[in-house]
Parts: structure tokens; sequence; C-alpha cells
């Protein structure tokens, strides 16, 4: 596949995308397209609804990447939250997965020798920076991200005050920026080419 | 309710619906939350790369194309080539980028077209930054100088660099508004005016 933009940055490809140049879309969505339907996949639990969040998360990329400041924040992450958000508001409308959210995701139908070794690095070390958290503050940021439960459900579900769950989140998300600050941890996307 | 503590549920997306334009109207003035959002939401997000992922349908990837070039059919058509890219100001003015991409110039101008493609990111201060990639690689003993071309001005050495592969130029001094930032084949040391017709320019 002919990618001609993919030695620039992510937020050049923005500034592309917000000048209705459709190669920037699509190289956006080979970059993070498969983090995103992971995602996506990992908060609905339905394909076809996994497809949907992604789509309409890609679609409000292309409609709002003028609207892109690089000053807050990375492209990926910018990205990945649009279709983050959109999975997270259809599994509120579905009721879906609730109940089983506490396990760990199925094992994939691919990986292995297919799955690309870059973002199989990435998860090891997210994995790895999660598995060192302490039990409730990983508890409350697997459900809050993805179970998509929001944090009044938490309180009730987990029957703690709402500023337990608050802090819970705010402390595993300090403590996991931590971790993943330690040298080697790039979460943006790279060439390898 | 502190509003302030909101800002990790926040990043995961986990307040409640009601919350969200209160939290939402606060971040537009509060700088604290703003700093602690852009970190705390990066940390978020590696979340994402946490999980399996299975590569999705290849239908996905036309389906979204599809419907973004099904969209822009209903707004005015921005030129397509060559592209000079006006700088866009960013929200409150904290910064703005221009870019712009160029058909174009190869070692001998063959009629093999090469695609060249320049973004040019201005800062809040005013410095810039000039990102390159497809350009050929400068001929032995020459060099590619950027320029900053001030509106109704004489061009100022903005600095060198080789080609190839994609270079970024960290252009010296500041950008004024509405200026241009050029590049030319110079010879190597660089020279104080330029001496040759731009391989490419961009209008900011």
């Amino acid at each position: 596949m002919s990618r001609p933009l993919a030695h620039l940055s992510d937020e050049a490809v923005v500034l592309l995308a917000a000048r209705s140049e459709e190669s920037a879309l699509a190289e956006l969505y080979d970059r993070y397209g498969r983090t995103a339907y992971g995602l996506a996949l990992r908060v609905l639990r339905d394909e076809r609804l996994a497809e949907d969040a992604v789509q309409e998360g890609f679609l409000a990329v292309w409609r709002t990447a003028a609207r892109f400041v690089p000053e807050r924040g990375k492209a990926s992450t910018w990205i990945l939250t649009l279709v983050h958000r959109r999975a997270v508001d259809a599994v509120r409308r579905e009721q879906r997965r609730r109940a089983d959210t506490l396990e760990r995701a199925p094992e994939p139908a691919v990986g292995g020798v297919d799955e690309d070794a870059w973002l199989r690095l990435q998860r090891e070390r997210v994995q790895e920076a999660l598995r060192l958290l302490p039990d409730t503050q990983r508890e409350a940021l697997e459900l809050a991200y993805y179970g998509g439960f929001s944090q009044s459900e938490l309180a009730e579900r987990l029957g703690q005050p709402l500023g337990t769950i608050k802090s819970r989140m705010f402390a595993g998300l300090a403590r996991m920026r931590e971790l993943l600050g330690e040298p080697g941890m790039e979460m943006s996307w790279t060439s390898t080419t | 309710m502190d509003l302030h503590d909101l800002t990790a549920a926040y990043a995961l997306d986990a307040l409640d619906a009601d919350d969200v334009e209160a939290y939402e109207a606060h971040l537009a003035q509060c700088d604290r939350c703003r700093t602690e959002l852009a970190e705390l939401g990066e940390t978020a997000t590696a979340l994402a790369f946490g999980t399996e992922a299975p590569e999705p349908p290849t239908r996905l990837r036309g389906a979204i194309l599809d419907a973004a070039a099904s969209e822009r059919s209903n707004v005015v058509p921005f030129p397509r080539r060559p592209w000079v890219f006006r700088v866009t100001a960013a929200a409150a003015a904290v910064a703005a980028c221009a870019a712009v991409g160029l058909g174009v110039w190869g070692a001998s101008r063959s009629t093999k077209t090469e695609a060249v493609s320049a973004v040019v990111v201005v800062g809040a201060d005013r410095h810039a930054t000039l990102t390159v990639s497809g350009l050929a690689r400068a001929p032995h003993g020459k060099t590619y100088e950027a320029w900053i071309i001030p509106h109704g001005g004489n061009a100022r050495p903005a600095g060198l660099f080789a080609g190839g592969g994609t270079a970024v130029v960290h252009l010296r001094g500041t950008l004024p508004s509405g200026a241009v930032v050029a590049a030319t084949v110079e010879r190597a040391g660089g020279v104080k005016a330029p001496t040759t017709p731009p391989v490419l320019s961009a209008e900011t």
C-alpha cells in the first residue's frame, strides 16, 4: 500500500486532514484504526457496534481536524479520545457488557504472528503498568475506561462513596503516568520504515 | 462539588452526562485543569494501547473514507494543487499552523513528479519549525537553505538542511505574521541571500 504521508508527524497529517485531504484521513486510519477498533471492541463487545464507534470517531476527526490544537495534546490522544467517547456513549445507550467487564478481554481471533510487533510491545507495557497498580485503582480505571461506567455508577457498583472513586481514578492515572513515563514508553506512532 | 476533582474522570470519559457540561465550562477558565487534563488524558489514552487489537474488517476503512468523501461534497472545495495553506489561527490565537505540499521538484526536474510535502508549524512565541519530506538530497557541494521572507521585506537566512528523508528545520529567528517560508538550493555552507528559485514556499 502506498503511503505518501508516512513520513509526516501525526500532527502534520491532522493539518492536512483539516484541509480536506482524504489521503490524510486514510493515513490516520492506517496508524490508529486498529488500536481504535480494538478499544471499541473491548468497550462494546460487539463487532458491529465497534465498527460504528470507530467510523463515527474518525468522521469526527475529519469534521473537526481544523480545531485540533497541538499545544493541548498529541494527535493520537485526540483521535483515540474521539473514538473512545463514542464507544462509551454507545455502551451506555445499549446497556451492554456490564456483567462481564471485570473479566479480561477475550483472546483475539487474530494476533501472534499477525499482530504488529510495535502494538504488541505497547500492549504488554500498558498491561504491565496496570498490573503494578493497587487493585482498587486498577479496578476503577478498567471499569471506567474499558467498561464505560460513569463515576456514579462505579460508586454504586463498588459500594464506595463517590469521593473514593474519584480519588482512585486520579491516583491510578497519576501512578500509570509515572510507570509509563519510564524510558522507552513512547505511545505515539513512529515510523517503522 | 469541586470541579477540579473531575479531571481524572473526564479524562477517562467517566463523568456522568450532567457533569460534562459543567466541567467543560470550568475547563475553559482553569489553566491548572487544562494542564492536568493534557497529562491525564494522555495517560488515559495509553489504556487504549493496552487492549488486544485484532485487525478490523477491511470494509471499515473504505466505509470511513467514502463517508468522509461524501461529506466533503457539501463544502466549498479547497484548491488542490499547488497547495498553499494559509496559517489558520488556532483557538485563542495560541498557535498557528500552515501546511504546504508541492507537486514537484526533483533533481533535474525530471518528468517523474516527486511528491514533496512540507509543513510549517508556528508556535505561540512565533518561532517556527519547517518539516519537509520527499525532497531529494541536495547535490554534492550544495545545501538547502530555508528563508523567512517578511511581507514586503528581504529574505532572512533561517537554517540549512540536506534533504532526503524527512528534514526538520527549527527556523532561526521569529516568523512575522504574513511572512513566507521558502527553501532554495545554495552552495554548501549557505549564503546570505537566495540565489536560485525556491524549491518550495509557503505563505503563512
